[in-house]
């Protein structure tokens, strides 16, 4: 106790300052459990600081053993400061919950964060199940939630050295909850939630970045149906929308509106038909590439005079290009030259000006040389996943003249690219497979499920 | 240091303040102390140090200060993940101009914060690596470094050519600041000039102790009211931004940095002032 009063408690003020408000709600209490989210080293020195003199001996953290058993030092260091409940991490919590009943049934305290571990810096993750049981067990222990802001900034997860910052503690009302223990997990959830809010909510932020559109590209091969999925997820998007395909349409919460014609789209329609035209796989480069650079032009063009919420694109340009590689070099095509290729693309290819994969692709080159490497990444990408004889079916019932590269050998190797690229791009954004052999209704609403469980 | 002697004053400002604080202390939340007064009372605390005791002492307690000011505001602004080493670099140019004036190197102590922190952070801002906010968090940083390191050092090397001096315009700023703070109502002309009265009224009045000519008396006694005028002005539009609130002014949430808006425009203005006409540190060139 000396140890903390007259070095931890000194030092913690002195470096970093510590303010507390709420103590009143924690005095008098001779038996609590505080919960506390759980961002920094610093959080658990922060709440024996907010801690009654009285009960620093009587209270005991939940520490996980196997991040403080080495060195020696450490532990003991740990043990002798806090005399925490251990719990090892991967095992049954039983062994831990009975533990923790016991100090509790001795008179003691505890500190428990029910988050496990520390999350991302100020931000709130789910509860374990632990808290609930403990709080049904024993319903005349008062549950106190503090929020701790500042350690994340601080001393957050992943940095080097602590910076001397303030860090308030926040002690909320005591609660006595009864219910089901996930039940109580999840209101005490919400009481460190709205504890966080409040706090938060006068903080100083600096301004937000400009209106972007959320991008979603469909990709999959000829006959997987992204157009229509994209199309459908267009319509049935809340406020403005905007599909990119072989036409471009314009739709305010799920109406198809009027737009102002853009130039480019006209020459991309052209473009595109010359491709389609074409005979063999070496004449269809050119039109295509020009085709993809267009449609990547439109979509600036679309973010620029159309302002939408969400644009939904029947591939993506990007994408499109790192896959197509597949059919022109086979042999050279692997995760490791597509990521290089889709950093390259996107204009972020610092270091890799002597890259082999110059040499190899030789339109990389020339398509950095032009400067027309900046084409955009999509914020999602759903990619559907169907069969290339059902694709090669779809694409004949279809009635139209049959692609040069539209034969199942080759929709085969493209298929085996776009996995590929997705395997990429899982770090650089969000992505979602479907099966695509399924019927469209199914399709379109697992996708647009994907699409509204993105974060805001 | 020009002073002759020391003065009895700077002990009666820090036992009035002390006594001010126990009861404030003692009544349990009946009596709350004007955050106004706190970090007056340090202050006075450095004065008195650098009077009774050791002008070396005084200029780290000081330092202390600075460094208490410059952590709240760090604490409140918006940094990123990245700005680590940059802040770190903002606290360690604390005791690099502390020290500057200790050693009394008038012409590297003035370049000091403006020229090396000033060029030095943001490089270091820049080793984080990440382009996105640079502008912000750079300019963020100069804006603490400056006000809260930079203005308050100012106020030690004031200390440094004459304690009278620097108590005397410590108490004015604070004259100055109760008489707003009484006449919040009135027009802000009015209340100027009474402030002007009040502190070339001090000024004129204590010239025979401070050795300030009759002349600069009421120079420095129009200045101050003045830059306190437009310093709390133009603090108040950063703290508004900031979140410091009235309602919730806790230690770490703007309480020290509140109270310090009037000296910051007030003290390096009034040092310049006084050392150019006062022609102070000339003996040195």
């Amino acid at each position: 106790m000396a140890v903390h009063l007259f070095l931890v408690r000194p030092l913690m003020r002195l470096l970093f300052g510590v303010n507390v408000v709420g103590r009143e709600n924690i005095e008098g209490l001779d038996r609590f459990v505080i919960i506390a989210n759980h961002n920094s080293h610093l959080d658990i020195f922060l709440l024996f600081a907010a801690l009654p003199a009285g009960q620093i001996t009587r209270t005991h953290p939940v520490a996980a053993r196997d991040y403080f058993e080495k060195p020696k030092i450490l532990f003991k260091a740990v043990q002798f400061l806090m005399q925490p409940v251990w719990v090892t991490r991967g095992e049954s919590g039983l062994g831990a919950i009975k533990e923790m009943q016991k100090r509790l049934d001795a008179g003691h305290s505890l500190i428990i964060f029910p988050e496990g571990t520390r999350g991302e810096p100020g931000k709130l993750e789910e509860f374990h199940a632990g808290i609930g049981l403990l709080a049904r067990k024993n319903s005349d222990v008062p549950v106190i939630p503090v929020y701790l802001e500042g350690p994340e900034r601080a001393f957050p997860r992943e940095v080097a050295f602590p910076l001397p910052l303030w860090n308030h503690v926040t002690v909320g009302p005591p609660q006595r909850l009864q219910g089901e223990s996930h039940d109580i997990a999840d209101r005490l959830h919400d009481h460190l939630k709205a504890l966080a809010d409040e706090e938060q909510a006068l903080r100083q932020r600096r301004t937000e970045g400009p209106h972007r559109p959320y991008c979603v590209a469909v990709i999959g091969i000829d006959g997987s149906g992204k157009s229509t999925v994209s199309k459908r997820l267009a319509g049935a998007s809340q406020g403005e929308s905007c599909f990119i395909g072989d036409n471009l349409e314009l739709f305010k919460d799920g109406t198809l509106r009027d737009a102002q014609p853009l130039v480019t789209e006209q020459v991309r329609k052209w473009m595109s038909r010359q491709a389609k035209a074409t005979k063999d796989l070496a004449h269809y480069k050119v039109p295509k590439l020009a085709e993809l650079l267009l449609r990547d032009q439109l979509l600036s063009q679309v973010e620029r005079w159309y302002r939408p919420d969400a644009i939904f694109m029947d591939g993506a340009p990007l994408l499109n290009m790192a896959g197509w590689a597949i059919l022109y070099h086979e042999e050279y095509f692997n995760a490791d030259v597509c990521a290089k290729a889709l950093d390259i693309l996107c204009g972020r290819d610092g270091g890799l000006q002597k890259d082999p994969i110059f040499a190899q692709f030789p339109e990389l080159r020339l398509m950095s040389r032009l400067n027309l490497n900046h084409l955009h990444l999509p914020d999602a990408v759903i990619f559907l996943d169907v069969d290339p004889d059902v694709s090669m079916t779809r694409i004949t019932s279809r009635g139209e003249k049959v692609q040069a590269h539209e034969d199942v050998a080759k929709l085969t190797k493209l298929q085996s690219a776009y996995r590929l690229v997705c395997e990429v791009l899982e770090s650089r954004c969000r992505v979602c497979r479907l099966e695509g052999n399924k019927d469209l209704e199914t399709l379109v609403s697992e996708a647009h499920s994907f699409v509204a469980s993105r974060e805001d | 240091m020009l002073d002759q002697s020391p003065s009895i004053f700077s002990l009666i400002g820090l036992l009035a303040l002390s006594v001010v604080w126990g009861v404030a202390a003692l009544s349990r939340g009946r009596w709350t102390m004007l955050d106004l007064a706190r970090p007056l009372w340090g202050i006075f605390l450095a004065i008195a140090v650098a009077e009774w005791f050791s002008f070396g002492v005084a200029l780290w307690i000081l330092a202390v200060l600075s460094f208490c000011a410059l952590r709240e505001y760090l604490s409140l602004v918006d940094i990123r993940l990245q700005d680590r080493w940059g802040i770190l670099v903002c606290y360690l140019s604390i005791p690099f101009m502390f020290y500057l004036i200790q050693i009394n190197w008038y012409g590297f102590f003035i370049v000091s914060i403006p020229v090396y922190a000033f060029l030095l952070m943001p490089f270091f801002v820049a080793l984080g690596g990440r382009s996105e906010g640079i502008v912000f968090s750079v300019g963020a940083l100069d804006f603490g470094l400056f006000f809260y390191v930079f203005c308050i050092g100012h106020l030690a090397y004031l200390m440094f050519f004459s304690t009278r001096i620097a108590m005397l315009m410590v108490a004015t700023v604070a004259v100055a600041g109760v008489i707003a703070q009484l006449l919040q109502r009135r027009n802000v002309i009015v209340s100027l000039l009474v402030q002007i009265l009040a502190s070339v009224a001090l000024f004129a009045g204590l010239a025979g102790w401070t050795g300030i000519p009759a002349v600069h008396c009421v120079g420095v006694g129009i200045l101050i009211p003045v830059l306190v005028c437009l310093g709390r002005f133009t603090l108040k539009q950063i703290e508004g931004d900031l979140g410091i609130r009235a309602d919730r002014l806790q230690p770490g949430r703007g309480r020290l940095i509140e109270a310090l808006k009037c000296y910051l425009f007030t003290v390096p203005i009034t040092f310049h002032y006084l050392r150019w006409f006062l022609k102070w540190g000339d003996e040195l060139w």
